[in-house]
């Protein structure tokens, strides 16, 4: 009896709840995905920043990475989210690009802010793979006369990868689940959102959180997988 | 008289208040080999890196087989390549061997040996890679070429780093100390490979604490101290009979 | 501009009552999660399957799953269950009305999860050699865990424990959520109550930032005090 009741809540279509975390699910893999690939090239030019010679982006970089890395995740994200909305729309608005009363996207406005903070932590990763590369071997491309391009792509880059991994890895496992944290705005419906809906709806807490919580580490324990598959990719052929 | 393959002039190089070279000069025929000797500290090292732009000098002009490598003074006073492709080149006719071999490891004996002609000089890959045979036949890692760099001996990796610089084609070899970061049985394998480079009548400047090495191949010899050119001459003359007393003091050591 | 930086500085009084708070819910939920967070490296490293298996699984989903769905599970699962049962009419019942309890099952069984992974790789780190010179001496199991595992395994793991309280401390916003009225909560309800969108939310920033850099320059002391063994010989 209870059994069959749970089966009808997790239905697809009017009646359950099926199709909505189905979409909450992809949803959640969507926002994680995308401010993922954002928080690698914010991460990109912090490092770079950082480790640049100009005293004015090394400040700035520094500034960025010891902020966002001390300030909880949820008090970024709100910042950043209500800034980065705020100030697109006026921008928009203003350059005429749209029509006053216009509402930026607020999928790519979390993004965004999620991104600016996983950016933060990816800047070290980052930092600490590139120190990693020996200097020496930076020195003998170098000396055959390759281009800072050329080194960087055939010297600096692959070797940092293979340090990057484990902890741009932890950031992917960190960033899908600090992606719940945009169910706070209420904004659009990734998983916990829709877990929210679903259990206050229904009153089964229990249950829709369960199941939120199962699909959550559904997600991590597919993405270990995938890490896991990928270290020993980039580890052939070391000793 | 033979062309001068690498000329050296009145080079000077600070670091904060310490002067580490005062004005360095010194000419290399094509066939000659040049050994630098000196006390630690001396500015061995920062010299044939001030060679290959390694290191910026304050001062000076380098030239390769008669090319002078353009600088100007920059704002922080070094002294910087004018022309990015033109010192590019330039690099690619200074070969350098690194005390701690510097081999790249992510990649293979074989594909460390290519990278420069295929990136570099763009041979086609064929020709890097059968150039590249003849190399490690040379200095005997044939076996070994499919091993990353953490796979070989000290030994080894130094004799693939030597292959790697002449793969190059270089006009001068540049090597920093290549045998004193080897155990004391590898480094004959290494001082092999360098007598045989010898006889061919390579343009060599090196770096050295082997004394016996030196002396025996060396067509001209320079003492180093304190930033300048304390002593120098053919080896057996300078070695039979130090005129300085700091000459004859580090080789009493030996 | 400087009306901005003026309603930022006013609210900051209202967040500084706050902070005690914080304070406390970090303080409660990481000596709770040390505590069981010991047990359960502790547990999972033991030969016996009863203890070890769900150890295992515990850390691992509460690793795994964000710490939002979890308080979210505590807050409103809990409270869906337990009115109807013996709970209700306990003493206990007035504080299980109230987010604070829930908010301190929630973060220390998380902080207990991550401190017992840490936990678990520094004692398995723990030279063989070392152990074995206390059973030769005839050190019992407990004499050699009390004596000599667990202090070398809490040195070890030190600054990964302290920089753990950190992240608890930054977590502790989550609770702002579930009614807790800590720095966040109340940045939230001021931000709600007068209609100002950032300058509460600086405001806090500013504050978190302080706590955060003042706790990570109390602890630096600590730790280098405590691991002043391993240097000389690293
Ligand atoms: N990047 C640097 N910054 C500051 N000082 C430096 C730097 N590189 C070298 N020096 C200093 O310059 C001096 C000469 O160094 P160099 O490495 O050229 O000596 P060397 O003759 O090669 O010695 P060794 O036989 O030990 O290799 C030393 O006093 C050294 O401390
Ligand atoms: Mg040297």
């Amino acid at each position: 009896m209870v059994i069959h009741t749970y089966i009808e809540y997790m239905g697809w279509g009017a009646g359950g709840w099926g199709d909505e975390f189905f979409f909450g699910f992809l949803m959640t893999l969507k926002i994680s995905l995308s401010a993922y690939a954002l928080a690698v090239i914010f991460g990109f030019f912090a490092t770079t920043a950082k480790l640049s010679k100009n005293i004015f982006l090394r400040f700035m970089a520094v500034s960025y990475t010891t902020v966002v890395r001390a300030l909880p995740e949820i008090l970024m994200v709100l910042i950043v989210y209500f800034t980065v909305a705020g100030l697109a729309e006026t921008a928009l608005v203003k350059a005429g690009f749209v029509d006053k009363g216009f509402q930026f996207n607020p999928f790519w406005a979390a993004v965004f802010a999620l991104a600016f903070v996983a950016g933060a932590f990816m800047a070290e990763v980052l930092r600490a793979a590139r120190l990693a590369v020996p200097e020496g071997q930076i020195e003998s491309a170098t000396a055959i006369g390759m281009s800072s391009l050329q080194i960087f792509m055939r010297v600096i880059l692959p070797q940092m990868m293979r340090h990057a991994i484990p902890g741009m890895g932890n950031l992917w496992l960190s960033i899908t689940k600090d992606s719940a944290i945009v169910a706070v705005l209420g904004a659009f419906s990734e998983l916990l959102y829709t877990g929210y809906r679903a259990a206050a709806a229904t009153k089964e807490y229990v249950f829709f959180y369960g199941v939120t919580a199962v699909l959550f580490l559904l997600i991590t324990l597919i993405s270990i997988a995938v890490i896991q598959w990928m270290e020993r990719h980039l580890n052939r052929g070391y000793a | 008289m033979t062309a001068t393959a690498l000329s050296v002039r009145n080079i000077r190089k600070s670091f904060g208040e310490d002067e580490v070279l005062k004005g360095i000069s010194f000419d290399a025929h094509s066939g000659d080999v040049i050994s630098i000797i000196g006390s630690s500290g001396s500015g061995k090292s920062t010299l044939l890196r001030c060679i290959n732009f390694l290191e910026r000098a304050d001062s000076g002009e380098v030239a390769v087989a008669g090319e002078i490598i353009k600088t100007h003074k920059a704002k922080d006073g070094q002294l910087s390549p004018s022309d990015k492709h033109q010192l590019k080149q330039m690099r690619a006719r200074l070969g350098m061997v690194f005390q701690n071999f510097n081999l790249w490891a992510h990649r293979t004996v074989l594909e460390n040996i290519i990278e420069g002609p295929v990136q570099v000089l763009k041979h086609p890959k064929k020709k890097a890679v059968a150039d590249a045979e003849i190399l490690m036949d040379k200095v005997g890692i044939s076996q070994k070429r499919n091993h990353y760099p953490s796979q070989l001996s000290g030994g080894q990796q130094q004799r693939v780093a030597i292959a790697r610089a002449l793969a190059m084609q270089p006009t001068v070899m540049l090597f920093d100390e290549p045998t004193s970061a080897l155990d004391p049985e590898l480094v004959n394998e290494v001082v092999q490979v360098i007598r045989q480079l010898a006889t061919e009548k390579r343009t060599m400047i090196m770096v050295t604490h082997e004394m016996a090495l030196a002396r025996e191949i060396s067509t001209h010899l320079i003492f180093l101290h304190n930033g300048r050119i304390e002593e120098q001459g053919p080896p057996q003359l300078i070695m039979e009979n130090p005129k300085s007393d700091r000459l004859r003091q580090f080789i009493g050591k030996f | 501009m400087m009306d901005f930086f003026n309603n930022v500085f006013s609210w900051l009084p209202e967040l500084l009552a706050a902070t005690p708070l914080t304070l406390i819910l970090t303080l409660v939920a990481g000596i709770f999660g040390l505590v069981f967070g010991t047990l359960l490296a502790l547990a999972r490293l033991s030969n016996i399957l009863i203890l070890s298996v769900p150890a295992n699984m515990f850390m691992f989903v509460m690793r795994g799953t964000p710490l939002l769905v979890q308080l979210y599970l505590i807050y409103y699962g809990l409270g869906q269950i337990l009115p109807g049962t013996w709970v209700r009419h306990s003493v206990l019942w007035p504080y299980l009305r109230d987010g604070f309890t829930y908010a301190v099952i929630a973060l220390s069984m998380n902080q207990a999860a991550y401190n017992g992974e840490v936990l678990r790789g520094a004692l398995r780190s723990i030279p063989k050699g070392q152990i074995e010179a206390s059973m030769a001496m005839g050190m019992t199991n407990l004499q050699i865990l009390q004596r000599v595992r667990l202090p070398l395994a809490f040195r070890d793991c030190l600054p990964v424990l302290t920089s753990d309280i950190i992240i608890l401390l930054k977590s502790t916003a989550l609770v702002s959520t579930i009614t807790v009225l800590e720095l966040m909560g109340t940045a939230r309800m001021i931000q709600r109550e007068s209609l100002q969108i950032y300058e509460p939310l600086i405001a806090c920033g500013l504050v978190y930032f302080a706590v955060v850099m003042v706790l990570t320059n109390i602890m630096r002391p600590v730790e280098s005090r405590l691991t002043r063994f391993r240097k000389g010989n690293a």
